[in-house]
Formats: structure tokens, sequence, C-alpha cells
């Protein structure tokens, strides 16, 4: 009883302390537990692999901010790097003000690391990569692109004008985009399903936090996405397979995360059990 | 790898310990760091919209390609300030009404082809198990949300098997939700780890 | 002697020359191997016209060879329509563009030629040869350097068009009026007077119960509409029942809190809130400052809301509307300051953190029921009879899908088997 009784009147801090270490000692005494690739997010990665020819295009949608970096950017990163592993050009895009930044960093980030691994493969910054401007509307934009990128955007990120950059030889519209990946944590991942891919037919995957990857599974079952990477764990299993081609050194963000995320889970499965345990003899015991 | 030296570094990852040091309880750290994300937001938005869409949407078309197409948003955007001088308030409406009505025109028959390509992924292609149970589910989530019945016998437990399937749904989600919030604390550790003080690559 | 090194030298540096001098472009007539091998092509159907559709069906064995898409028109003015595409994709889209005058036009002849290569084409290849005008579409084979290039025979004349109308989504718009009809049906209905059963929404008896006790204890009431926009649908559900509830303020003569990160929603906010005031008779205690704007942040505004709770301290906390990642920490701060807690929401992945955190959740549409069963207006009573009737049309479509799947792909009855294909088909507008 004494034990139910210290269950139940636990100061939650001791609760944020154990998680915090939890989290901190696996990233200094890494364990590695296994890592296993779920479907939805190879789909995505053999899309990318197989299914584009060189010089297509992946616009990557970074609708995020740095509230849900951590579980998006790792994405944005691998994503862009297995693109240009490909020769394939990679195109940023955002809705929210926020994204802008976010895109950035990983393009910085994507270019940096790709050209110290591959520096007889240069990657260049308005050839290759580049973020379009970020233009306000959310549903009038994403409808609009389906007219005319350029026209919509006019510039890109960086104040260039798009008409006058390599990377935009040949894109008009979503024809002739190979594949968007949508990275969101919010419904705007709903507004490209519904506008670009429901009218335009454009091809999506979609890369999500784990809050709201249970909800968009319903889209892989109807096919209006063709692949799903659910939060962290799903960033690190694309980091895994891109790791298995060997062609780029940037650091793995999300796979290092991966030892604590699973520590974090195991003492969470034990205070769920320990919490129900309580909550149930104290319900006996006030019942009688 | 050693601490950081970049003075950008060392400002987040205080602002990082700020906010967590609302863990342990309420404080003026806290306070300042939260101020400072709202006040930072708006500021930011400010910029982005005033360079983004004043500038590239309205001034330059305007001033450099002569397209007077644009003064026609731009005056129904102006419309919006009217509320501030009440004997011209009800101008407002035109904007509000333009936006809600393009927006209702746009999203309808998207949500239409939206509505078939879900109810065409929960017609069976293949027959197994998995396909009966989605089928099963659907149905009675749908009895659930039955207004013009009253939830009595053969309904009622449809619906009692509805509002069970959208447990167990809430349920995956929450599991989801965890290992989220994890992910973001995780992504937090690894910057204060690795990027300020170098313990870990 | 050294005439003749010399000669020798320059003879053999001239055979090299010429060896190298694969620019040279070699053509082999009647000895193509795909010469049947044509491009078939059509107007793309139901677009706004200035779009051709170009198909092709080649063995597998060529699948990951190249092709490359060549067009021409009457004047014989030669354009590459698209490079190096892989064979097994099928098709491409030749499409008309306003930057590139060259693109497709309407009701233009335009003619189409493939070449086909084991390795990418190159390109000064392609250009001698786009040179030559239309000579090209001569069937045949050319070797450049070292890559054989195989050209297959000219599709008929293809010209494009634009359409009125979007074939392809009849569905929609004949579900749109069938919908509209019911729709309208039952509004007449409840507008005649006809009484339609709604049922009772459990945890809305709480609205009042949180409204009065939040005013003995003194507190305010603090509603919340979440970070959607006045486009999205929970948001408008939210403002409906954010009229009920501040009529209930304005009843019982207490102070209601809006928190919005939409200035759009705040301005709606805040005609609902005076609307509401004015007809319960108060509208002297409507406060315009009450219904604030914070910031458009996700967690800027969740981090402000929060902040206002621990200072204000409400004594009810309505969540209603389009929330996110932001739900949890908004719930669980309304918990810890000891708040009843009405929340509703259609984002099911924020459901579980209202139920577990909250003392009444409304789910997905009960909040839209909820806003009906409060107000009782004709046109919400009509509305909700009628999705009840679809919903009841979506059962049936879905049983009768399965009823054809089984009996089709199970028992492999042809007819049924036909009949599900032909569903399956319609609803993939």
């Amino acid at each position: 009883m004494k034990f139910i009784n210290f269950i139940n009147n636990l100061d939650k801090r001791w609760i944020y302390l154990v998680l915090a270490l939890c989290i901190i000692i696996p990233f200094i005494f890494p364990v590695g537990f296994p890592m296993k690739t779920t479907p939805p997010v190879k789909s995505i990665y053999d899309f990318i692999e197989d299914s584009i020819p060189e010089g297509g295009v992946v616009l990557i949608g970074a609708d995020y901010d740095p509230s849900t970096m951590a579980e998006l950017h790792p994405m944005a990163k691998v994503i862009a790097a297995h693109a240009l592993s490909n020769n394939l050009r990679v195109l940023f895009v955002t809705l929210y003000p926020q994204g802008a930044g976010m895109a950035q960093d990983a393009i910085d980030n994507v270019l940096r690391e790709w050209n110290k691994s591959n520096p007889d493969n240069p990657k260049e910054l308005g050839k290759d990569i580049t973020l379009l401007a970020y233009v306000p509307g959310v549903s009038a934009v994403v409808l609009k692109m389906g007219e005319d990128i350029i026209e919509t955007f006019n510039e890109d990120g960086y104040g260039n004008k798009l008409s006058e950059l390599e990377i935009m030889n040949g894109i008009k519209n979503y024809n002739d985009i190979n594949l968007m990946v949508e990275l969101a944590g919010s419904s705007v991942v709903l507004t490209w399903l519904i506008y670009a891919n429901g009218r335009y037919g454009l091809k999506m995957g979609i890369g999500t936090t784990a809050v709201s990857a249970a909800e968009y599974y319903s889209y892989l079952q109807s096919k209006q996405a063709i692949g799903m990477l659910g939060g962290l764990k799903g960033a690190a299993e694309y980091e895994h397979l891109l790791d298995k081609k060997n062609v780029y050194g940037g650091r793995k963000d999300a796979s290092i995360g991966m030892d604590a995320q699973s520590s974090a889970h195991i003492f969470f499965i034990i205070l769920i059990i320990l919490g129900n345990i309580a909550y149930f003899v104290k319900k006996k015991k006030e019942g009688k | 790898m050693a601490i950081s030296t970049n003075f950008w570094v060392w400002i987040a990852a205080l602002l990082t310990l700020a906010i967590y040091s609302f863990l342990y309880k309420d404080n003026p750290f806290y306070k300042f760091a939260e101020y400072l994300l709202v006040g930072i937001s708006i500021g930011y938005g400010i910029s982005v919209y005033w360079h983004n869409t004043i500038i590239t949407k309205v001034f330059n078309p305007l001033v450099y390609d002569k397209n007077f197409l644009v003064l026609i948003p731009l005056v129904l955007g102006l419309l919006m300030f009217s509320r501030f001088f009440k004997n011209v308030a009800y101008l407002s409406r035109i904007p509000i009404a333009f936006v809600v009505g393009a927006g209702t025109g746009l999203s309808v028959p998207s949500s239409f082809e939206f509505l078939f390509k879900q109810i065409y992924a929960t017609m069976p292609l293949k027959l197994d198990i998995g396909s009966l149970i989605i089928v099963v589910g659907v149905i009675s989530t749908l009895v659930y949300f039955f207004f013009s019945l009253e939830h009595k016998g053969f309904v009622g437990k449809v619906s009692k098997a509805g509002i069970t399937f959208i447990m167990v749904a809430f349920g995956a989600a929450f599991g989801y939700t965890i290992m989220a919030r994890v992910s973001l604390f995780i992504g937090r550790i690894q910057f204060l780890l690795s990027d300020w003080l170098g313990i870990i690559k | 002697m050294l005439k003749k090194t010399l000669l020798l030298i320059f003879s053999v540096f001239s055979i090299l020359l010429f060896s190298q001098e694969s620019d040279s472009l070699i053509f082999l007539e009647n000895q193509n191997p795909f010469l049947d091998f044509k491009l078939t092509g059509n107007d793309i159907p139901n677009d706004g016209g200035g779009g051709i559709q170009i198909n092709w069906c080649f063995p597998d064995t060529l699948g990951n060879w190249f092709l490359t898409v060549l067009r021409r028109d009457d004047s014989n003015n030669v354009i590459v329509v698209a490079t190096d595409l892989l064979v097994s994709s099928m098709q491409v889209r030749d499409v008309s563009s306003e930057e590139e005058p060259s693109r497709v036009k309407d009701n233009t002849n335009y003619y189409y030629t493939g070449i086909l290569s084991k390795n990418m084409i190159n390109e000064k290849f392609l250009n001698k040869l786009i040179s030559n005008g239309s000579e090209y579409s001569k069937n045949g084979v050319y070797i450049f350097g070292n890559d054989t290039f195989y050209i297959t025979g000219e599709t008929e004349a293809i010209f494009s068009k634009s359409s009125w109308f979007n074939l392809s989504r009849i569905p929609v718009l004949v579900s749109l009026i069938i919908i509209a009809f019911v729709f309208l049906y039952y509004l007449n209905l409840a507008k005649s007077g006809k009484d339609l059963y709604i049922r009772k929404i459990n945890g809305l008896d709480a609205v009042e119960e949180a409204v009065g006790r939040s005013t003995e204890m003194g507190k305010p009431i603090m509603y919340i509409l979440g970070i959607g926009y006045v486009t999205d649908i929970p948001t408008i559900a939210g403002l409906t029942i954010l009229g009920r509830v501040a009529k209930k303020v304005a009843d019982y003569e207490t102070r209601i809190l809006v928190p919005s990160y939409d200035p759009v929603v705040m301005t709606t906010a805040q005609e609902v809130v005076k609307e509401a005031f004015t007809e319960a008779g108060r509208p002297d205690l409507y406060n315009k400052n009450d219904i604030m704007y914070i910031t458009q942040d996700q967690f800027g505004y969740a981090a402000g809301v929060d902040g206002m709770m621990m200072r204000e301290k409400p004594g009810a906390v309505f969540l209603q509307g389009l929330f996110f990642a932001e739900s949890l920490i908004l719930a669980e701060t309304g918990h810890s300051i000891g708040a009843i807690q009405i929340s509703g929401t259609t984002e099911t992945a924020q459901l579980p953190f209202f139920v577990a955190a909250c003392d009444y959740t409304l789910i997905g549409e009960e909040m839209m029921a909820a806003s009906v069963y409060l107000q009782k207006e004709p046109m919400m009573l009509g509305s909700i009879a009628a999705e009840d009737l679809l919903k009841v049309f979506i059962m049936f479509l879905i049983i009768i899908g399965f009823v054809f799947s089984v009996l089709g792909y199970g028992l492999r009855i042809e007819i049924i088997k036909n009949l599900f294909d032909w569903l399956i088909n319609l609803l993939q507008v």
C-alpha cells in the first residue's frame, strides 16, 4: 500500500528527471538497438531510387518550424541528400514563414556535407537545389503552383529571379515534378493532398511528426500518398536505407537518437503499467 | 569535439535551458524566453510578409511591371482596415465575403474527390481479415456519428462497437504522440550535448 | 629520313584525328529493328488546351533504354519535347507554356517521333539531327560516336484542344447535385415546422454548468479556438458554439477571454461575441480587448495562451476548433489550474489528449452536432439530417462494394467483378 501511495503522490519532477537521464545516457553510451525499415518509408526511398530519371525533380515541402524540427529536419536533409545522390533536382517550398529558415538550413547543411563527401560530383545552389520564396496564401499557393510555379513565386528564397535559375529549366507546373514529399506536423499535409494530389495528380509522399502519423496512414491505404516517414523513427529508417548506399557523409541526426527513443519508451511502458496498477488498486480501496 | 565557441549556439542553448527550467517551476527565465518567442515570431512574420507580400506581390508588379490588376486585391485588402472606423466598418465584410466565398468554392469539389478516394480505399480490393476489420470499423464508426437516431437497441450496440474502434485509434495515436514528444526532447538534448557542449559527435 | 618520319607521324596523326572525328553522323537505312515501333498520342482530355499526351508501349526488354521525343509541325520546325525518358515510364506530356511560345498551340497539327538509345542521348547528335529539319523522320538507325540511335516511326497528326468541361469530374457534379437536393429537402422540412430529431450530445449540459460554476467562483471563462483559419470547418463550428457560450456568459454577467491565432478568426470572434452579448441584452458588457490576437506561431501561441491561463486562472476553459501539437500543452495547463474543460475538435490525432485531460470532449462531428443542438436552427437541423442520410448512402456504398468484392473476387462471378471494377472506376475521379 505504501508503494501505491508513493506512486499516486509522486512529484512529477522526478519523472522529468528520470526521463532526462533515460535520454542523455544512451547518447553517451550508445547501445545500438536493431533497426527495421517499414514499407511506407521504403516505398518513398524506392521511388526516388528507381522511378525518377536523372535530372528529375523532387519537391520538398518544409512546412515546419523549430518546434517540430527535431523530427522533420532530419527527413528534409536525408531526402534531399538522397535525391542529389541520384542527380535529381531538389526544390524546397514552404507555406509557413518559419519554414524558409528551416529549408535554408537544410539546404546549407546538405550541400556542405555532400560537397565534402563527393568532391568529384559537386552540387550547386540554384542549379541542383534551391528554395522557392515564401508566399502567403497556403491553399491558393498550392493551387497556383499547379498552373505555373515560376509565376507563383517569382523569386527563390535567396532573392534570385526564378526564371533565370538553371534549376528551373523545363519546370512549369506539377506535371514536371516527379515527386513531392511534404514535411509537416499540421493539416497543411491535407492541403497538399486535396489540391495538389487531388486536383493535379501530383505524386506525393508524406513526412510527418509521429503525432500525426496515425492519422495519415489512411491516405497511404487510399494511395493518395505513396509512402510516409513517421516521426524520428521514419527519418532514422530513411537514413539507414541511404547509409547502405554509402554516398553521403552527413550526420545521421535521427539514427543517433533512436537508442534514446527506445529507452524512453521502455521507461514510459513501466510508468503506464505502474500508474494503472496504482489507479485500480486505489479505486478498489475506495470502493470498499 | 569541444564546447562551442559560437555565440549564437550559446544563446540557443541558454534559451533552451530557460524554457526547460519551467519543468522545475515557473520562473523569470522561463517568462523571458516565452515572451521572446512570442515577440520574435510576430516580428519575423511581419518582416516576411513585408518582403514576400507587400514588396513582391504588390509593390514590384505595380511599380515595375505596371500590372494594375494588382489594385483589385490591394483595395480588397485595404478594406479590411475599415474596421478601425466605426461608420465604415461594414466595408470589411466585402473582403471577408470574398475569402470565404472563394475558399468554399475551391474546397467543396476537392473535398468530394477526397471523400471518393477514401470510400474507394475502404472497398476491399483483396479479401483478407484486414479488409473486413476496415469495413466493420468504418461502418460502426459512421453509426456512432449518427445524430438523428437515438443510440438504443441494435443501433446502440453498433455505435458502441464504433466508439470502441475510435478509442483503439486514439490509443494508437496516443502512442505515436508520446514517441513524437520524446523525439522533440531528443532533438534538444542532441543539440545541447553535441552542438553546445561537444560531448558527443 | 626526318622528312619520312615527319610524314609518317603526320599520317598516323591524321588517321587518329579522322577516327576521333566521330561527330560525323552515319545513317543506316532499312536496318532498323524498331521500325514498327511507334509513339501514339492524343489531346489531354478535360484540360484547358495546350497539352498533348504521348504514349508508347515497347517490349519489356527495352525497359531501361532511353527515349527522346521530338516534335515536328507542318512547317517542319523540330523541337525536342523531352530527353532521356526511361522507356518503362510509358508516357510523357507535351504541355504549352506562356514563357516558351515554341510549346504546343491549340488546333495545330504535330507529329511525334522518338529516338531510342541504350545510353543517354548525345546533345551534339541531337543538335545535328534537328538542324537537318524534318529529315530525321526517316525511319532509320544513326551511329554517332560510339552510340547507336534508333528512330521510331512518326505519329499521325495530333492536335490539342481545350475542353469546356472536365468530364472526368461528372461524378463530383452529380454527387453535389444530389447532396444539395437532399440538403434543400431537409431544410424545407425543418422550415415548415416539422420536428427533426437530433439526439442529445453528451456533455452539452456541462456548458451551462461550466459557465455557472466559473461565475460563482468569480473567475473568467477562456474560449480557445485553436490554430485554424476562418475557412476551416471546425473553426466555424467553434465560432458557432462560441456564440452560444458568449450568450450564457452575458446572462451570467461574467467575462470571456478569447486568445486568437489568426487575425481574421479574431475579428470574426469579436463579431460573434458582440452579437451574442447584444442578443442577451448586455452590449455594455462586451469588451473588444478580451478577444485578442496572440501570434501566428503555433508554439508561440501555445506559450502565450498558457501564460494567460496561469495568470487569469479561468474557471472554465473551452477548447473548440482546430488543434494540432499544441493541444495537450493547452489542455494540461487547463487541467493543472483546476478549470472545467470542455473540448472539441475534428483532429483525430489530438482527440486522445482531450479525452484524457478534459472533462467533456466532443469527438469530431459531435462538435458540429452540438452547435446545432444548442441552436435548433432549421438550416443547421436540416444539414444534420441530410448528413445522416448521406452517411447511410456511404455505408450502403461500402457494403455494396464489400459484397461485390466477395462475390466478384472471392467467388469469381464475372459480371459482379465487372460491376465492382466499374464502381471503383467511378470513385477514382
